[in-house]
């Protein structure tokens, strides 16, 4: 029963979290990838995915119909001595044929525990993901569903890769907290602005049947001329579309000014019987932008825009089976001022004539086949445009240590 | 028990569920207001489509009705001239979309001016004015060099007859209830030097006001040949948007919501006359104005709107067609082996930076040709708005 558990607590975690301590001295190798099908693309090819009322960029790529690799990961890391250590990891993260989902350096950092093995302080500085939002540090194999969360698509642009500086309390008695510094890299600010910083800080309970975690954070990024590097931001390239299909060239609004954002998360877990176990997870944003929208052709309008979004999970486990439903909601408030406010808010993505609020709400099975592959299936109603979408999908999830080979996934300390 | 478990597992989390969603339904009413501060207001009717945004107007010449016809009368009415034989209307003809089908063109006393006459489409729209003047921000300024000019001489006004032209305007019985309707609040309007100041304002509503946004291009209704030749114009092979860009395909644009502008002007690579990139004197573009060796041979890209029907093409009107124009482009530059002016434009250091050749078939050329002649507006070169007044078919109602 207790080895059960332990493997159980390994392959369902309160939250997935991305970063990770090696605690080996030993080299370890891990590698992840996570391939869904979908039945039905969220916009047309030739057209951008633009929330109405939201400014988007990052990798926040629209779901495709038919089979996409969402991400796959190779990670490699070391104790480099009793209090250094080092992580390497090299990933892709999905888009769909036509975007830029090449392999790139995601985690390339050195770490330093101070005054034990096991912390509590550690300093740790080079690129690597953030921590004071859980589901914006997991991966797509951490999660039970293969889309990211709505609010991390529109604030953060899905993920959050960037060099930087973390210095942390780390989980001692439950407690983590600590500040991030970062370059700015990491949409939604740029490396030309001011200084980037977060700080968080999170509790976890754990009780016989009981666990419980929570946190708030505040993260606040200084952008100068920020593009939609998905569709922009360099050298615009004309689609090319075939005879009678009209391909729109992006307009590459850019945002210069500052973006604040406040999150709580927390999640809950209670297991009755031994096989069974409920739970529901949650996270809410705040975020507001204020700043100048931008164009090539000297135009220009002040912005001042308050969005709030969250997500609601709760699921429910029978041994290796979870069953659940995620809600997520979007409310934007923006004011655009200025000549050419009516046509930067449209180009920027800002407008939203309808009063559109977006939402998801997807159901979810996901079936831990073996320890280091599970499958699932998804049913989402996708109203994040005013037209709204139902769709299916079917993904597998593979994810395994390579080197020293064990037998159950999640070697070192994620969290 | 296992069932009481059970129960109980369900309601903690349902009641967590269930506060959550509470919280999510405190979500507001989605919404993006936009205050624009009156950028789409005007005293004039520019009879404009919606996506196009209005031109600045100056402040101290507002455009109305009454400027406008009384700059259309002086438009075409050679009177305004030294010796009575040159119009604006002789070097700006409204069916060659206000160009005049020379390479060059002559003034009132017989001085050939160095540049081709621009076409005069939608210049409210300009951040330049001339072929090569970065100096010249408004219509206005510019208009007094045609008219007071004297290198070369256009319209020949000077201090010697400026008096005397003015008297023969003053002659004129139509001007006394066109002045007095579009400068109301001047009791003379006609008089001494704020008459000068009332012409050159109203010439500039005029010119100002002349407005062509009523292509196949504007309409959608474009060919197939010109389709193609839209997409080769808008492709990274032939480059041509970069410059000729947005509603008026220049990047010489400016309106009611920039608030910034940088003008730009491009050495295309025609000339190179001592393989060093001097153009032939003593049209060397924006160098002349400014001296400075690097704006050798630049020039200010020409809206394309109306393109086909402004040829001779270029500064000094020295490529006779668009396909050779487009040739000019595929080949990086002009190679003139022959008098005047021989050299290789393609190995000019000043070109600009997307001046490439690039390869072409002729039937490609054709297809880009039909796009560009897709931009010709017929309604803009046989709209009475814009025609001579002084002839019979001038009393008609032209309000828009």
């Amino acid at each position: 029963m207790i080895r059960f558990c332990v493997l159980l607590a390994l392959l369902l975690p309160v939250m997935g979290h991305a970063h990770y301590i090696p605690e080996d001295a030993r080299l370890e190798v891990s590698a992840s990838v996570a391939a869904t099908w979908r039945s039905s693309s969220l916009v047309d090819e030739y057209e951008f995915w633009q929330i109405p009322g939201t400014m988007m960029g990052g990798h926040a790529w629209p779901q495709e119909k038919g089979v996409s690799v969402d991400e796959a990961t190779l990670t490699v890391g070391s104790r480099i001595n009793e209090r250094v250590f080092g992580v390497i990891e090299i990933g892709s993260h999905g888009g769909g044929d036509d975007h830029s989902d090449e392999v790139e350096l995601q985690h390339a950092y050195l770490g330093y525990v101070c005054c034990d093995s096991a912390g509590p302080w550690v300093l740790e500085a080079g690129k690597m993901s953030a921590v004071f939002s859980p589901s914006l540090a997991s991966h797509a194999v951490d999660r039970w569903i293969s889309d990211s969360p709505l609010i991390n698509d529109v604030f953060f642009g899905r993920d959050f890769h960037d060099e930087g500086v973390r210095f942390w309390w780390h989980e001692t008695a439950g407690v983590s907290a600590g500040v991030e510094v970062w370059r700015g890299n990491a949409y939604p600010a740029t490396d030309t602005g001011d200084t980037n910083w977060d700080v968080f800080a999170s509790y976890l309970w754990q009780g016989e049947r009981f666990t419980l975690s929570g946190g708030g954070w505040f993260y606040q990024a200084s952008a100068s001329s920020r593009a939609d590097h998905r569709y922009g931001g360099t050298h615009i390239h004309t689609p090319v579309a075939p005879p009678g299909v009209t391909a729109t060239l992006f307009p590459d609004t850019r945002f210069t000014g500052d973006t604040d954002i406040a999150g709580l998360h927390g999640a809950i877990r209670y297991n009755p019987q031994p096989h069974w176990q409920w739970g529901v997870e949650a996270e809410l944003m705040q975020m507001n932008m204020d700043g100048i929208l931008h164009d090539s052709t000297g135009r220009q309008a002040s912005v001042d825009s308050d969005q709030f979004g969250a997500w609601v999970q709760p699921y429910l486990q029978w041994r290796r089976h979870t069953m659940g439903l995620r809600g997520e909601w979007l409310s934007t408030d923006n004011h655009l001022v200025g000549a050419a406010a009516p046509v930067l808010a449209t180009d920027s993505g800002l407008a939203n004539p309808q009063d559109h609020d977006p939402e998801r709400y997807t159901a979810f099975w996901h079936w831990q086949w073996r320890d280091n592959l599970a499958l699932r299936t998804e049913v989402t109603e996708d109203r994040t445009l005013p037209e709204s979408d139902l769709r299916w999908s079917v993904g597998v999830v593979w994810s395994g240590q390579l080197w020293p080979a064990t037998s159950a996934s999640g070697a070192g300390h994620h969290h | 028990m296992i069932k009481r478990q059970l129960g109980a597992g369900i309601c903690r989390p349902a009641l967590v569920v269930a506060l959550l969603i509470m919280l999510t339904g405190c979500l507001e009413q989605s919404r993006t207001t936009v205050d624009d501060q009156g950028a789409r207001v005007s005293g004039f009717d520019w009879g404009l489509p919606d996506h196009i945004p209005l031109p600045r107007e100056p402040e101290d010449n507002p455009m109305t009705e009454e400027k406008f016809q009384l700059g259309r009368h002086l438009f075409y009415d050679t009177r305004l001239s030294s010796n009575g034989t040159i119009s604006c209307s002789s070097c700006h003809h409204q069916d060659k979309a206000f160009s005049d089908g020379l390479a060059q063109a002559s003034g009132a006393t017989g001085e050939r001016h160095p540049r081709n006459s621009q076409a005069l489409v939608n210049v409210a729209w300009n951040n330049s004015l001339t072929w090569g003047n970065p100096s010249l921000g408004t219509i206005e300024k510019q208009i007094m060099i045609p008219l007071f000019g004297d290198d070369p001489i256009e319209h020949g006004l000077n201090e010697g007859n400026h008096e005397q032209v003015l008297r023969n305007l003053q002659a004129e019985p139509v001007y006394a209830s066109l002045f007095a309707e579009a400068f109301p609040e001047q009791s003379d309007p006609l008089a001494g030097d704020l008459a000068w100041d009332n012409i050159v304002k109203a010439l500039g509503s005029f010119v100002r006001g002349l407005v062509s946004f009523d292509s196949d291009f504007d309409r959608g209704t474009m060919s197939e040949q010109a389709l193609r030749g839209e997409r080769l114009f808008n492709s990274e092979r032939l480059e041509c948007f970069h410059c000729h860009a947005g509603y008026n395909f220049t990047d010489a644009t400016t309106d009611r919501l920039t608030t910034f502008n940088t003008v730009l002007f491009h050495n295309t690579g025609l000339y190179n006359i001592d393989g060093l990139g001097a153009y032939p004197s003593p049209n060397t573009g924006r160098h002349e104005v400014t001296g400075n060796p690097g704006h050798m041979g630049q020039f200010r890209a020409p809206g394309l709107r109306n393109v086909a029907l402004t040829a001779p093409y270029n500064h000094d009107g020295s490529v006779d067609t668009l396909e050779d124009v487009i040739r000019n482009y595929a080949a990086g530059g002009r190679l003139r082996v022959s008098p005047p002016y021989p050299g290789d434009g393609r190995m000019n250091p000043y070109k600009d930076g997307f001046i490439v050749s690039f390869s072409i078939t002729e039937s490609e050329i054709q297809d880009l040709v039909a796009f560009l002649e897709s931009l010709t507006d017929q309604a803009f070169i046989a709209n009475p708005r814009f025609s001579n007044p002084w002839t019979d078919n001038s009393n008609k109602d032209l309000t828009p």
